[in-house]
């Protein structure tokens, strides 16, 4: 296991800081908080790249809540799940018939994932689904899904920190960075 | 319809021009998008006297997005052509929804799954289908295979056969290699212009 300071060299540079994270989580929050006004809302985290996301966000809305979590196979996560199909790995553990759901996402790439869990969690029933995401990174979006709530749009890069990882890694950075090229290609 | 075309999970790689092709769709496959290979040719030159003078055929439609895809993986420098294509397809087709990927965008995504060990193998020349290895399993000529999709309009696997010429681009009918389905569609293009024409 590499020690924290080593985290921090392999990050080329500093995307999105501590404060700039936190200042939009408010943000965001805020801004939920009045759009929900009066109703009953469930936000759901996807696992695990979302979950200091979701910690943070949660804090900053004012409404009665509920938070429940799911996680979802990822492709090429093993060899056996590379072959098959996608498979919830976690489901919701509470019904969400009649409830505002908002999808707390870290990060929308190819929208390939997300597609998949709206589809998902629609079947359910909910009285609305809306994607609230941290990272919107449209150059390789394939499946275009209105985004409800963005935190900031990024530029073509391995982004790491505040959730996000490589190879498990790297979820723990306070910050949003750059991993240097050099990581991943060895 | 053939066994092949309804299997839900890994498709054979064989019956793509590429391996990044057959790699594409099987990501597609796992979150259960709905795609078709190659399944239309669009002419995007003509001469003078209204015959096609070169198509496209992009790699991938995805029915159920209203999408098509391109993927190369030749390096940046060698997409010049390619880009020109794409260009000249969506000045001429401007309803048409088309996604480029180029060979970065390919090893990010790689490298997204953690496949990164992959690239290498499934990019440029490397990558490409031999003769060889074509001759051992092609996908039946003048079907086009579709992917999984659990709420496409598409059927699973379903054979789409080509219809009549038309003005109209006109779905793909070769999965033989990439040059052959090429000067196929220049071919087929070509004559539904002279047949509008005459």
């Amino acid at each position: 296991m590499k020690p924290a300071q080593d985290l921090v060299a392999d990050v080329a540079e500093v995307l999105l800081s501590e404060e700039q994270l936190g200042a939009k989580v408010a943000e965001l929050g805020q801004q939920i908080t009045a759009d929900y006004a009066g109703r009953e809302l469930t936000l759901v985290s996807v696992l695990k790249g979302s979950l200091p996301f979701m910690a943070d966000l949660m804090r900053h809305i004012s409404l009665p809540l509920r938070i429940d979590l799911m996680e979802v196979s990822s492709y090429g996560g093993t060899s056996t799940e590379s072959s098959g199909l996608v498979r919830i790995l976690k489901d919701l553990s509470a019904p969400i018939d009649g409830r505002d759901v908002l999808l707390v996402e870290d990060i929308i790439d190819t929208g390939l994932t997300l597609n998949y869990l709206i589809r998902y969690l629609k079947g359910k029933n909910p009285r609305s689904i809306r994607v609230c995401a941290l990272l919107d990174k449209p150059a390789r979006r394939l499946v275009e899904i209105p985004l409800d709530y963005v935190g900031f749009q990024i530029p073509d890069a391995f982004v790491v920190g505040y959730g996000l990882d490589f190879g498990e890694v790297y979820r723990n950075l306070r910050f949003v960075g750059v991993l240097r090229p050099e990581v991943y290609e060895s | 319809m053939t066994d092949e075309a309804t299997t839900h999970g890994p498709q054979s790689d064989s019956g793509f021009a590429h391996a990044s092709e057959a790699e594409f769709a099987r990501i597609l496959d796992f979150y259960e998008v709905a795609w078709q290979y190659e399944p239309k040719v669009f002419p995007i030159l003509w001469d003078l006297d209204g015959n096609v003078l070169e198509s496209f055929a992009p790699d991938f439609f995805l029915p159920d997005l209203d999408v098509f895809v391109e993927l190369t993986t030749l390096q940046q420098r060698l997409v010049r052509k390619k880009n020109r294509k794409v260009r000249r397809l969506r000045e001429l087709y401007p309803g048409l929804r088309i996604k480029l990927f180029y060979a970065r965008d390919f090893r990010a995504l790689m490298l997204k799954y953690g496949r990164a060990a992959l690239v290498s193998e499934l990019s440029g020349a490397s990558g490409q289908v031999t003769p060889h290895q074509e001759a051992e399993g092609s996908m039946e000529p003048g079907k086009v295979r579709a992917g999984l999709g659990r709420s496409g309009s598409q059927k699973d696997g379903a054979d789409l056969t080509v219809p009549p010429a038309s003005e109209e681009p006109r779905p793909g009918r070769e999965h033989r290699s990439r040059s052959a389905r090429r000067r196929a569609g220049r071919r087929a293009a070509s004559a539904a212009a002279r047949a509008a024409t005459s």
